[in-house]
């Protein structure tokens, strides 16, 4: 079964003009996300596999699955980067 | 009702409970009803707090049990209070020590638990003046301690605006708006700007090194209630005065910077992130530099953000 990702519970979301701004609580952190890292964060409030996370880009943008496939990789990667996601679980 | 008397204080010490009674009835606040300032005197030694989430000068902050509620601690005498989770109640414990200097304990302290305090009504703290313009627009102008905060109040109080504080507003929800709640409070000017109003008159306020002004000593009029429309965030500059809007991204960023406290309480968090993003949906927002040039043309600033 593939990794499971839930967003860290520090983060506090806002929605600017369709942009997203995280700001997570722990580290005194500020950090801006396009709109569709914004979905994807809203969506991490439950723990998503990373093709639950696909899915969600392909309904809501004209994307290939694997270009969606690789910018949500990239989202997840940048994300534990930052502390803001974490694995299911831990 | 009287302002400020809302906030009710509990306390057996009847200089304390006066000093502090006549500090709140001088804020003019008017706050939501139901908050408690629970003051016990006591020469028992004080829990030791650590694990600080969040400091201030001579203030710190750590999560109370559980990681709900918070604890506050001055660092100058020993002093602590304890906000129980969603509590209105402020349980402060007070040493013979810092009983004695009630006048730093009230500035610092007792200003950081009622700030905690009135976040739990939906009052949230911004480090930031007020003022509304001759022609009724309401102004939020947010910065450090030497962003000039205060020297611009004057400036405009002394020019027909009205002026609230010079840096404490709360901001809270009113119908489909962000108003600002200010304190009756002194516009504190340092040398330089007491110099560069060229103004007599004012209170010496000997234990601030500054020189404190009402509006009303200015030739203005003091104002409890700021419906901004815009938010300048400012810096002193040695060129002239200048003005760069900004999206509402950095905006929110900048509110965040100076109303720190967001970070505190995750519980209220969201509610407190949501007000400041509220308000940058209902105003226009500018990083503005200070230049002197201001003070023969105070107007400038709503020429520049116009």
């Amino acid at each position: 079964m593939s990794e499971r990702y839930v967003r860290h519970p520090d983060l506090r979301l806002a929605d600017v003009e369709g942009d997203g701004v995280v700001l997570h609580l722990g580290t005194r952190r500020y950090f801006s996300m396009t709109e569709s890292g914004l979905i994807l964060m809203q969506a991490l409030e439950t723990p998503q596999a990373v093709s639950d996370l696909v899915g969600l880009l392909l309904e809501q943008y004209e994307v290939t699955p694997e270009q969606a496939e690789i910018s949500v990789r990239q989202f997840i990667d940048t994300c534990r980067t930052a502390d803001l996601l974490l694995p299911e679980g831990k | 009702m009287m302002l400020g008397a809302s906030i009710l204080v509990r306390c057996d010490n009847y200089a304390v409970k006066t000093a502090i009674e006549t500090w709140l009835t001088g804020l003019s606040l008017d706050a939501p009803a139901g908050l408690v300032l629970d003051v016990v005197i006591t020469d028992d030694a004080l829990p030791e707090v650590t694990d600080f989430v969040f400091e201030q000068p001579d203030v710190r902050f750590a999560r109370g049990a559980g990681g709900r509620g918070l604890i506050v601690v001055w660092m100058e005498a020993p002093a602590v209070a304890a906000l129980l989770a969603a509590d209105t109640t402020a349980s402060i414990r007070l040493s013979g020590e810092a009983a004695r200097q009630m006048d730093l304990c009230i500035r610092t302290f007792m200003m950081s638990v009622l700030i905690v305090l009135l976040r739990r009504v939906g009052w949230y703290h911004l480090h930031a003046a007020t003022a509304i313009d001759p022609q009724g627009r309401g102004w939020l102008i947010a910065g450090n301690a030497h962003a000039g905060k205060s020297t611009t109040a004057a400036l405009l109080a002394a020019n027909g605006w009205r002026v609230g504080a010079d840096d404490a507003a709360w901001l809270a929800r009113r119908d489909h708006r962000v108003v600002v709640h200010t304190p009756r409070a002194p516009i504190a000017l340092r040398e330089d700007g007491h110099r560069l109003l060229a103004r007599d008159g004012g209170v010496q306020l000997t234990d601030r090194g500054k020189v404190g002004y009402t509006p009303e000593d200015l030739g203005g009029v003091w104002t409890p209630l700021v419906d901004p429309e815009i938010v300048i965030f400012t810096a002193v500059g040695t060129s002239r005065t200048s003005a760069h809007p900004l999206d509402r991204r950095s905006a929110l960023a900048e509110l965040v910077r100076w109303s720190a406290w967001v970070v505190l309480e995750p519980d209220l968090a969201q509610a407190h992130l949501d007000v400041l993003t509220s308000l940058t949906r209902q105003t226009r927002t500018f990083r503005v530099t200070l230049g002197r040039d201001l003070f023969a043309h105070p107007n400038r600033l709503i020429e520049l953000t116009t």
